[in-house]
């Protein structure tokens, strides 16, 4: 699987034409791994998300914009059930992942979180070494064999594009690195254990323009394996890094669709206020 | 050049501002410098307190007369309490009283000796009253007391030195033969005198004091002691105060112990080799003899009592030089002694401390001396008849490294052990200052504190923070954080009041609780996942705890009640008498397991807050990230939260220690303070800090066993800063593993 990852990476990438194969996609084509049926969300007795219906497509990326507030995280969230920590927060309606709903009586949140790996805004790594970080996923799938863990933090760091940086000191603590670098190692961390989909919220925001820049580099590389789900405040990053974009407001999904169509000729007069600029 | 932009304007409101980030910065530092000045002012005036504990003695030459009286030998040397007034007693039966400044004839007298008759003998009863016998060549006694009358004319002092005879002016009877060696003790309730007799025999008497109840006079009634035949030739003849043993001391260092009461030998042997005895003195109490030998070492003997035999045994020696021992003499209120050798070399000793306190050349041989009741100033008389008077500068001898924190063979004592005792009702007592009880106490109370405190809080703490609903949460930590508040006082009079009387009288029911309680909650949650569903979602996600309340409630109540049937049924009805009988466990009312329970809940608030902030406090996002690799919150909890506020938690036990190791009022009203070294949980402890409170009270300021209590507050004092030291560098090593969050 990320064997084959790229080793290294000497060649900037034209942002402009960063992984889109042109702007002749639609959804109906693509293979469905997230479906979004009704969803309703409360934190207490305010509605946060009203009635989102939604297709994410298979092993691409797709972005949500739209002004604070709006809810694109909040639903980002339901994807993995972190909102189930959030005191007083109700959900109504159904998310199926590859045909299953992860809101069904019985569903095991932490099997499903291993499934579908979330990154976040501020870079957290845990207070331990380089090493323990990346294996952390997998020693509490009860995995503890030197060797498997050795590959697997391997492999995770080469997927994210860190390995070369880190090979030397991999006992080091993980605390110790750049912002960039913190928010790579996370990405490795959540690749270690092969979700299936992994979601970004906001993954650049905390960081400086030459590490956002390999985090982008890094989310077009990655989408090969991985369903992506990414949040944004950045419009521009939206549109280079993702296939697929859905503009939300006030808690509603008011469009979604390619990412050039929704960026050249947006359906809705919000999304075409929006991005060019006259909120948000 | 135009004033620069940045040089501020000088409005008013402008310099206003200025001078209240001045202020601010000043009245700040100077807190934070007065609070380190204040520890430091602590620490130093504790070492000012305890600093003269450990000075040298200090000794000057005073003055020095020629021989004062008769120029006959001198039978005995003394000193008056206020140090101005010597006495010197002659062979030839003449006494002087001098003022020790000026030489100054007081008074001249002779003992009323009967016609023809010479001293062949003399003996002192002890230092302290001043009585002392002289044996005479035709088988009497005579025995006299140097007294001195203080009156106040002009309201100046004036010390009048008078001879008085407590058994009258005529000689007593007690053999028919020239009293060679004598012993004689006086007591009220007898006067016993012991003679070795030109017959080379031992020859005893005691005169029972009768009172007569009605005109309260006192008769003396005559009792011959039929003492053993001595084999060896006593040098000195010694009786006890307790007018039982006597010691026969030969020349060659061999001994007979005999019991007068028994009237028999009890123990014979060797006090040393290839020397010969130079002096032979009691210490103070007359339970130790100081045995000087001719090679310079002076040896601390007492009776030791091993399986009902009684031997004289050889405590510790002193020695500083090789010449020979002239005379030894007794301090007559402190453990202490001098001794002056054939090389005119003084030295100061204390037994108990077993310290040499001061060395002094005094440029003459000495061979009689004699210091002052307050041990302020000493009168020797030197080879020619010289006498010589020396101020000594000598407050706590009593005090060394040994007597702290060593095993110390006290006086009465079958061995070597570690005691505290700082008092006791008679003068010559030896006092007894080990810290060892005193440490081992504090650290066996906050042992078994920690051991109760630290699961229950380092648990509530974790779930409360971690896992409870942030509601309960908010009512649950005010109110145990409000425990803190509780006067010790008040958690120590429950505990000795009602805790102790009542863990003694339900015993099962203290252990049934230790054992069942986490039982019955694990044994509950196990149960709580098999209920349906249905019951289960009506209580929400961090509000089990309520559920268990009345489960542990229940289960105490259980405990409490099957308690007496237990007893019954398994302990003969008497759980107490049987950990005694039956297990050899002594068991003390208020004991450590009632101290562990009442300073645990003392020590338990301080250790829950600070750990459940640091739990707390760790970052969300560090959590979310492990949840959100598929890690379980129990997981998310080992793996992530409680690594990273490990500092925090070590924060609180650490301070929690600090807290439970200097706690008073608890120890103090919840155990018995009895010093004892025992790890026994059914028995008490006395710690440092609780017998600062209970001793300060009562002693004498500036005195040694005042001094020891600064010195005991001092090590209390180390201890915590040492403490304290070695739990901030571990946890700054663990914040920088873990910090930068």
């Amino acid at each position: 699987m990320a064997a084959d990852a790229p080793q290294t990476r000497t060649h900037a990438i034209k942002m402009d034409s960063l992984g889109r194969s042109g702007g002749n996609k639609s959804l109906s084509n693509e293979d469905i791994a997230l479906t979004v049926d009704d969803l309703s969300l409360y934190y207490g007795d305010k509605q946060a998300l009203y009635n989102i219906e939604m297709k994410i497509p298979h092993k691409r990326v797709t972005a949500f914009i739209g002004p604070s507030g709006c809810g694109k995280s909040t639903l980002l969230r339901c994807f993995n059930r972190m909102n189930d920590l959030v005191d007083g927060c109700k959900i109504e309606g159904k998310i199926h992942l590859d045909g299953n709903n992860i809101y069904e009586k019985g569903v095991d949140a932490a099997a499903l979180r291993r499934n579908v790996g979330m990154v976040f805004q501020k870079p957290n790594p845990f207070p331990k070494s380089i090493y323990e970080n990346v294996a952390y996923g997998l020693r509490i799938q009860g995995i503890n064999k030197k060797r498997v863990l050795d590959e697997a933090v391997e492999r995770s760091l080469r997927g994210a594009a860190l390995w070369d940086e880190v090979k030397d000191r991999l006992q080091d603590n993980a605390l110790g690195m750049s912002g960039g670098q913190q928010q790579r190692l996370v990405i490795a961390r959540t690749i270690a254990v092969e979700p299936e989909v992994l979601l970004l919220d906001e993954p650049a925001s905390a960081l400086d323009p030459i590490s956002t820049l390999k985090i982008e580099e890094l989310i077009y590389e990655l989408k090969s394996k991985y369903t992506i789900v990414i949040v944004t405040h950045n419009m521009q990053q939206a549109a280079r890094v993702s296939d697929y974009t859905a503009f939300m407001y006030m808690g509603k999904l008011v469009e979604f669709g390619d990412t050039d169509t929704l960026f050249t000729n947006p359906t809705k007069k919000q999304t075409e206020d929006y991005i060019t600029g006259r909120y948000g | 050049m135009s004033e620069s932009v940045f040089s501020g304007s000088n409005s008013g409101f402008a310099r206003w501002r200025k001078f209240k980030d001045k202020a601010a910065a000043v009245g700040i530092t100077a807190g934070g410098s007065s609070v380190l000045g204040a520890i430091l002012l602590i620490f130093f005036y504790l070492l000012y307190e305890i600093m003269p504990l450990f000075q040298s003695a200090e000794l000057q030459q005073q003055q020095q007369h020629e021989q004062i009286g008769s120029s006959a030998a001198t039978l005995h040397l003394a000193v008056e309490e206020q140090a101005e007034v010597g006495f010197r007693l002659a062979a030839d039966g003449s006494y002087v009283f001098f003022r020790l400044e000026s030489g100054e004839q007081l008074l001249n007298g002779e003992l009323p000796l009967p016609a023809g008759t010479t001293i062949s003998s003399f003996s002192i009863d002890s230092e302290t009253n001043r009585i002392f016998t002289v044996g005479l060549d035709d088988g009497r006694l005579l025995i006299a007391k140097h007294h001195y009358k203080i009156s106040y004319p002009n309201d100046k002092r004036l010390i009048t030195p008078v001879m008085e005879y407590p058994y009258g002016t005529g000689p007593i009877r007690l053999s028919r033969h020239a009293l060679q060696r004598i012993a004689v003790r006086d007591t009220d309730e007898a006067l016993v005198a012991v003679a070795y007799t030109a017959t080379n025999k031992l020859e005893g008497r005691r005169w029972v004091k009768e009172e007569d109840f009605l005109s309260e006079e006192i008769t003396l009634v005559e009792e011959e002691l039929n003492l053993p035949d001595l084999d060896i030739k006593p040098e000195r003849l010694l009786l006890g105060p307790d007018q039982r043993w006597l010691y026969a001391l030969a020349q060659k260092g061999q001994y007979r112990l005999i019991n007068v009461g028994d009237e028999e030998i009890v123990d014979a042997g060797v006090l040393f080799d290839n020397a010969s005895l130079a002096d032979a003195r009691f210490l103070l109490g007359g339970v130790s003899l100081l045995i000087s030998t001719s090679k310079g070492v002076t040896s601390q003997w007492f009776n030791v009592n091993t399986e009902g035999v009684t031997h004289l045994h050889k405590i510790r020696s002193f020695s500083n030089d090789n010449a020979a021992i002239m005379t030894v003499s007794p301090e007559h209120r402190r453990k202490g002694f001098v001794t002056v050798n054939q090389a005119g070399q003084l030295d100061l000793y204390h037994s108990t401390a077993q310290r040499h306190l001061a060395s002094e050349e005094l440029g003459q041989v000495v061979t009689r001396m004699a210091i002052s009741p307050r041990a302020n100033a000493l009168l020797m008389e030197a080879e020619d008849g010289k006498l010589l008077v020396w101020s000594v500068e000598n407050e706590h001898p009593e005090i060394s490294w040994s007597v702290l924190w060593e095993k110390v063979w006290y006086e009465s004592y079958p061995e070597p052990d570690y005691t505290w005792q700082s008092s006791a009702s008679n003068n010559d007592f030896e006092p007894k200052y080990s810290f060892a009880p005193l440490a081992f106490g504090t650290l066996k109370a906050a042992f078994y504190a920690m051991i109760i405190a630290a699961p229950l809080a380092i648990c509530g703490a974790i779930y409360t923070a971690y896992f409870m609903a942030p509601a309960m949460r908010r009512k649950v930590k005010p109110l145990i954080e409000l425990m803190e508040a509780l006067p010790t006082v008040i958690l120590g009079f429950l505990a000795g009041l009602w805790l102790a009387p009542f863990v003694e009288k339900h015993l099962p029911a203290v252990f049934s609780i230790f054992l069942f309680l986490p039982v019955s909650v694990l044994a509950f949650a196990w149960c709580w996942n098999f209920l349906p569903m249905k019951w289960r979602k009506h209580i929400p996600d961090g509000w089990h705890p309520l559920l268990l309340a009345p489960v542990i409630v229940g289960t105490v109540a259980l405990c409490v009640w099957l308690s007496a049937p237990v007893e019954l049924w398994l302990f003969e009805g008497d759980m107490r008498s049987w950990l005694t009988a039956d297990l050899g466990i002594s068991f003390d009312q208020r004991n450590s397991l009632v101290v562990g329970i009442a300073m645990g809940f003392a020590v338990i608030p301080t250790i829950f807050s600070i750990a459940e902030d640091a739990i707390f406090s760790v970052p969300k996002h560090l959590s979310y990230g492990s949840l959100a690799l598929g890690a379980t919150p129990w997981q998310t909890l080992v793996g992530v939260v409680m690594p990273t506020a490990s500092p925090g938690i070590f924060s609180a036990l650490m301070i929690g220690m600090g807290r439970a190791v200097g706690e008073t009022m608890i120890v103090l009203m919840a155990t018995g303070n009895t010093p004892v070294m025992d790890m026994n949980i059914f028995e008490g402890m006395r710690t440092l800090a609780a017998n600062i409170a209970v001793e300060i009270g009562e002693t004498e300021v500036d005195s040694s066993h005042y001094r020891v209590l600064f010195l005991a507050a001092f090590v209390l004092f180390l201890f915590t800063f040492v403490v304290n030291t070695a739990a901030e560098i571990i946890r700054q090593r663990l914040r920088n593993r873990y910090g930068n969050l």
